[in-house]
């Protein structure tokens, strides 16, 4: 089933066109890598497919439905999302932020099983502000399971951890992935973890989708990395 | 979901020293500290020290809840990423807005009970049942004028400093050309001016005309009456206008 299609996406900003005919299509329970150099559109394509960003021309379609015809909060209510950075209300502490968010989407999670799932016992007294970076993005993934979602965004969620807490982070979305078939959508600029694993890889190059294929499919095609496939097809 | 969101408002509140400092501590030790120095002096309309200044220190309470604690609080939360998080949430903007009203409502309502009370205990402030009631109305009227027009002068701003600045700067013009201190008679013509066009100034008059039994409707209240009316309505059209420019 098809949990998001795009089709033909057209996003400017002013005169700059960021977006230009993007088509797209993620199925359930797959890993998707968006890749691109700096300015691409990766982060406007994905919050466009978060709903909070306007959209110029083409069609966005999430769990079947078209979302400039359905009422937003029905959509949200299945997706999570992890920014970069993630930024939370600076003076509520980690286990205050679950409970607020689990009442934001009513959730039956229980608190402190997310807690232990995800190690913050040490934590959960602590201001998220004062948090580190790798921290501050394993509870910004704890607060995005709360809601159970069928489909996880992350907008480079691993950039600045150490090999740890990417680690960590990368065994808590594979879990997600493998006990839910929730979809994950991704932007990273670490092409070692698109490779180890994302189901299939966009790559996105002046607003256009340049390559959209499964991740063995480009290996298959004589990269020996999808490093390698990056650094040959998108030029500075 | 209402009442978490309400409690957790609250309880951010508390935590913030620059809100607790510039709403519950700043102006009740003014308010009494400019007792001391001038309380036995009258003042307009034959009123003593706590009958004029009880109402204007509730007002000054009442300005910096709502644009500290409410209008440069969403400035923060914007500019930060909080509201971009918030708003993928499937959680309704009318609640999280309801919630951060009622939030200042309680703190400014807050600050009406310990002015009068100050008042009460040091300055002989008189306090009638019906009067208070009535005071409280108009009060919380005031309080829905100063939210709206908070709303709109912030939904302007995107970025935190400017704000901060514009939140310092603009508290002390208020306070000065308010009458929220001083009698503004005692003040140079130009600030006598300036006061005219502060929608403030006229909230004050209003509420102390109010507060001791003194409205009338006569062309100074017409005035200010309709005068914050306009900027209402104006403010009014500058947050739909901002509104249209966000999704869902």
């Amino acid at each position: 089933m098809n949990i998001v299609e795009v089709h033909n996406l057209e996003k400017a900003y002013g005169t700059n066109q960021v977006l230009r005919g993007i088509n797209f299509q993620a199925q359930a329970g797959e890993i998707i890598g968006v890749i691109g150099k700096n300015g691409a559109g990766k982060s406007t394509f994905l919050e466009i497919l978060m709903t909070i960003q306007k959209y110029d021309a083409g069609h966005v379609v999430l769990f079947q439905k078209d979302i400039q015809k359905t009422k937003l909060d029905q959509i949200r209510k299945q997706i999570s999302v992890v920014l970069q950075p993630t930024q939370f209300y600076k003076t509520l502490k980690v286990e205050e932020l679950l409970k607020l968010f689990k009442s934001y989407y009513q959730s039956n999670v229980n608190i402190h099983q997310i807690i232990s799932d995800f190690q913050l016992e040490p934590h959960r007294k602590k201001y998220f502000e004062k948090l580190s970076g790798g921290w501050k993005q394993i509870v910004s993934l704890a607060i995005a399971f709360l809601s159970e979602p069928k489909l996880l965004i992350l907008d480079e969620p691993t950039t600045g951890l150490d090999p740890h807490m990417r680690n960590m982070l990368w065994s808590y979305i594979t879990a997600y992935n493998t006990r839910t078939g929730g979809t994950v959508i991704l932007t990273t600029h670490n092409m070692e973890e698109i490779e180890m694993y994302c189901d299939k890889v966009m790559l996105l190059n002046n607003g256009k989708t340049e390559v959209f294929d499964t991740t063995a499919g480009i290996l298959a095609s004589g990269f020996v990395s999808v490093h390698e496939f990056y650094l040959q097809k998108v030029t500075i | 979901m209402l009442l978490t969101q309400l409690k957790y408002d609250l309880l951010m509140f508390s935590r913030e020293l620059f809100y607790l400092v510039f709403t519950i501590l700043v102006p009740p030790v003014t308010y009494l500290f400019m007792g001391q120095l001038f309380g036995d002096q009258t003042y307009s309309g034959n009123l003593n020290y706590a009958e004029t200044y009880t109402p204007s220190f509730i007002l000054v309470i009442t300005f910096t809840v709502v644009f500290f604690a409410f209008g440069f609080d969403q400035v923060m939360q914007r500019t930060t990423g909080v509201e971009k998080r918030i708003s993928i949430s499937p959680v309704s903007k009318n609640m999280l807005l309801l919630s951060s009203i009622i939030r200042a409502i309680i703190m400014t309502s807050f600050g009406f009970i310990l002015i009068s009370i100050i008042g009460f205990l040091m300055y002989d402030l008189e306090i009638r049942f019906w009067s208070i009631l009535l005071s409280y109305g108009f009060f919380i009227i005031l309080n829905a004028v100063m939210l709206i027009l908070a709303s709109a002068i912030y939904s302007f701003f995107q970025r935190m400093n400017s704000a901060l600045v514009f939140s310092i700067v603009i508290f002390q013009v208020i306070i000065f050309t308010g009458g929220l201190a001083m009698p503004i008679k005692v003040m140079p013509n130009f600030i006598q001016v300036i006061a005219k066009f502060n929608p403030l100034y006229h909230m004050n008059n209003l509420f102390i005309a109010v507060w001791n039994g003194h409205f009338t409707m006569d062309s100074q209240t017409v005035f200010s009456v309709g005068y914050l009316a306009v900027l209402v309505l104006v403010a009014f059209i500058c947050i739909r206008i901002q509104h249209k420019r966000k999704i869902g």
